[in-house]
């Protein structure tokens, strides 16, 4: 249809790379960084310096909305609290923890025998207990998600991993098959949904090999294959491939909850073995690595003994030509040091050589950028409207619908940084409304 | 600690890859006017050389002219660039400069909707008035409001038909020769007998294939239909331009004019055929229409446009007192560009709502007002011999 037109396209997946070498764990870091912020929230610390410190200690707590606490990813000793690089570009403090590498493990953390009898509620509270929150990249607290009082027919696993780069999640339903279906059966009991879908990229046909002969223990799950385009991640779009419905606002509204991999596999450990969120898969990628790679390390490592891991930047990486990037290359954050620290919500570090300059044209008026936009949006107008900071015109042209996905300065031809054009009117418009 | 560099999400561009972005455009949109300048020399100068018409050189002149109007429009803007801006005053960034604000387009454009034999000194004051005023005083590539090949034209058009005919007439040594009122192009013949009739406007150029094919008197290149559709079917392909402005367009002048023809008296589809095939339409349609800069920038803006320029250029066409109207009409659409852009981008994010239909309705009553007013109108004048209403002619 002319007004409302293509639903994403497709990008370079650059992908490959991490692929490669199988994912590595590295348990034991000398030193981890619990960084005292969640989402936007700060946390309350609970812990002072020089306290003995076990995993799974409870060490800071999320106040107000998403109250929920936050644990020790190593055990030790409480040595600081220092500044550190978060993945959302600031810097924050953070509990310094010296790991004594005897990974002694708080008392909470014991197997369950029998998991059959949980209620809804256990369930829930299970989540909130073990500061269960979105591993996808906005770090959502997910027992909110479980509290609504909307019906849910279906628990979507968003597998879909739309960004370049990343393989974070793809690496780890290869490693762990079945802990992925037994955290969605948990999601579906949670949510007292009869039916759960996997969805995964359609290149990613290994997904489907190692998941589809284990289905027959799990009913309810299936598997749905996306199309590969970007941003075929997008929460919206996967609802909408998997029960063909639209919704405004949170997907519950179409009784969909939807769940990334990562955080379904923690939930299968928290339910069986109350271990609560204290690690992630991160892909350490790019160009200017010598050895992209997947690893599996407790939260607060920092992110440069992954990359010495890795075999260090490649020879004649001249940092200032380069960027290190906090996330997936469409989405994600320059970081200007690379003194990064591994928190809930970074997938990825990418470190890649800048493209050469080149003199780029005024916008051309292609409207390629309005093409591709998921939202609909017509971002040279957005763009106009900023430039004359007309409010009310950039709430016409529904700015705020904009979740940033980055297309539009993917494609235009005049290398505009029209995302971030779009960015700046939402701020505008935040401001004036 | 290493310190890395700074930069913006998404930090993949397609425009950064190495055969991408403005170079490749820029190509694209070469080899897309390639057939129509070959067919332009082949019109004028190949086939009238063969013909035993004129000289060699005077064979490779069209070529030679239209070439001309590029490097025109270059050297314009780059003494702009040169005067105004201190620090392009060397030859590599100039020449990436020019590179990117498309310079050498505009005067292509405008060499090759002139008439041949147009003196030099014209097409360099139409280079002038198209690149230096309406492009750079605008603001330079992106910017302007007009298309600067046809601001150029229309500024010609305006000041200097009359130079024109005196300087050795308007077709090429063979167009003369047509049995057709001595070489008239087919609008004029039908601006100057006022006739819907196949043995006036048609016969004398020999069929409707000729019309396809452009062996009819007309400026350079605007007569080469069939080259102008490869261009576009090239330029579709490779995204370039958007394949639906064109047929809007068109299709629109084709509609009205076969009411037109109907009203005259006449409803033989031979005539719509001849309306879009005669005059720049094809070629303004193509190549102005589309030019990304100066057109609306959404799909919905582009239909809207494409719309009002088919029902404009009737109007201009058949009842405005020159024999053309495509060139006046893109330029008199380009001051809507803005306020359609605007409108077409609300209503694409916002949905269809109350108000939108409410405004939709109006602007489609307008549109029709102005289509019925233009079939009227125009076959009124154009059935002043032949019977406009047969039955009320029958009755008295």
């Amino acid at each position: 249809m002319i007004l409302r037109k293509a639903k994403g396209i497709q990008i370079d997946c650059y992908k490959q790379m991490s692929k490669e070498s199988p994912l590595h764990e590295h348990l034991n870091p000398q030193f981890v960084y619990i960084p005292l912020i969640q989402q936007t929230t700060a946390l309350k610390r609970t812990v002072e310096v020089g306290d003995d410190i076990l995993i799974g200690q409870v060490v800071a707590l999320r106040e107000g909305f998403g109250a929920m606490p936050i644990h020790a990813s190593v055990s030790g000793k409480v040595s600081a609290i220092k500044k550190v690089w978060h993945c959302s570009g600031k810097m924050v403090d953070a509990i310094e923890i010296k790991n004594d590498l005897l990974q002694r493990m708080d008392d909470s953390i014991q197997p369950e025998a029998d998991t059959t009898h949980f209620t809804r509620e256990e369930l829930i509270e299970k989540m909130k207990q073990a500061g269960l929150s979105g591993l996808g990249g906005a770090g959502f607290p997910t027992y909110v998600k479980y509290q609504t009082k909307l019906p849910i027919d279906v628990v979507i696993i968003n597998a879909v991993e739309c960004e370049p780069y990343l393989t974070c999640d793809y690496m780890l339903i290869n490693a762990y098959p079945e802990k992925l279906l037994k955290g969605l059966h948990y999601f579906m009991r949670a949510a007292n949904a009869n039916r759960g879908v996997v969805t995964f990229k359609s290149y990613n046909t290994h997904v489907k090999e190692v998941l589809q002969p284990l289905l027959v223990n799990y009913p309810g799950i299936e598997l749905k294959e996306i199309k590969d385009i970007y941003p075929a991640g997008w929460e919206k779009y996967v609802v909408q491939q998997v029960t063909g419905k639209t919704y405004e606002g949170l997907p519950a509204e179409a009784g969909v909850i939807v769940d990334n991999s990562a955080t379904a596999m923690v939930y299968a450990d928290v339910v069986e073995k109350n271990i609560p969120l204290i690690s992630r898969v991160i892909t350490i990628t790019g160009e200017g690595v010598k050895n992209p790679r997947n690893y599996y390390v407790p939260f607060g490592t920092p992110v440069k003994e992954l990359i010495q891991l890795s075999g260090g930047y490649t020879e004649g990486l001249d940092p200032a030509k380069a960027w290190y990037i906090a996330g997936g290359p469409m989405t994600g954050r320059a970081i200007l040091i690379d003194d990064l620290i591994v928190s809930d919500t970074l997938g990825a570090v990418i470190v890649k050589p800048m493209p050469e300059d080149k003199t780029h044209p005024e916008c051309l008026g292609c409207g390629k950028c309005a093409d591709v936009c998921p939202v609909f949006l017509t971002p040279t107008e957005i763009k106009r409207a900023y430039e004359t900071k007309d409010v009310e015109l950039i709430k016409k042209l529904n700015a705020q619908k904009c979740m940033a996905c980055g297309l539009c300065s993917y494609v235009c031809p005049s290398h505009i940084e029209i995302t971030d054009f779009v960015g700046k009117a939402k701020d505008l418009l935040r401001k004036g409304a | 600690m290493a310190r890395f560099a700074n930069g913006k999400a998404p930090f993949l561009r397609t425009s950064d890859a190495k055969n991408s972005g403005t170079g490749v455009i820029m190509r694209d949109f070469m080899i897309g006017l390639l057939p129509v300048i070959l067919f332009a020399w082949y019109k004028n100068g190949i086939k009238v050389f063969i013909e035993g018409n004129i000289t060699f050189l005077e064979m490779l002149y069209p070529l030679i002219f239209i070439l001309l109007g590029g490097v025109l429009s270059t050297l314009f803007e780059g003494l702009y660039f040169y005067i105004t801006d201190k620090n392009v005053r060397n030859f590599k960034t100039l020449g990436q400069k020019l590179k990117v604000s498309y310079a050498v387009i505009p005067g292509l454009l405008l060499a090759m909707v002139v008439p041949m034999y147009t003196p030099i000194w014209v097409l360099m004051f139409g280079a002038f008035m198209g690149t230096i005023v309406g492009k750079m005083l605008f603001g330079g590539f992106g910017n302007n409001i007009f298309n600067p090949a046809l601001l150029g034209y229309v500024a010609i058009g305006f000041t200097m038909l009359g130079v024109i005919g005196n300087a050795g007439g308007v077709f090429n040594a063979s167009e003369v020769l047509i049995d057709a009122y001595g070489g008239a192009t087919p609008l004029g013949t039908l601006a100057g007998t006022k006739v819907i009739d196949y043995d006036t406007l048609v016969a004398p150029y020999g069929s409707l294939w000729n019309f396809l094919l452009g062996t009819i008197p007309g400026a350079l290149a605007e007569t080469g239909s069939l080259a102008i559709i490869i261009a576009y079917i090239w330029l579709s392909i490779r995204k370039v331009i958007k394949w639906f402005t064109p047929l809007v367009y068109i299709g629109t002048v084709f509609i009205l004019s076969w009411f037109i023809g109907m009203a005259a008296g006449d409803a033989g589809i031979w005539f719509p055929v001849y309306s879009i095939l005669s005059g720049g339409l094809m070629f303004g349609a193509v190549f102005m229409a589309t030019e990304p800069v100066t057109t609306p920038r959404n799909p919905l803006g582009k239909v809207v446009f494409a719309l009002f320029l088919g029902v404009l250029t009737v109007l201009f066409r058949y009842i405005g007192n020159l024999p053309e109207g495509v060139g006046t009409a893109i330029i008199v659409m380009n001051i809507f560009t803005l306020p359609i852009d605007k409108m077409t981008a609300i209503i694409r994010a916002q949905g269809i709502k109350k108000s939108t239909i409410f405004s939709a309705l109006g602007l489609a009553a307008f549109l029709l007002i102005l289509m019925v007013y233009a079939i009227i109108k125009a076959g009124n004048v154009y059935s002043a011999f032949i019977t406009f209403v047969p039955f009320i002619k029958g009755v008295f």
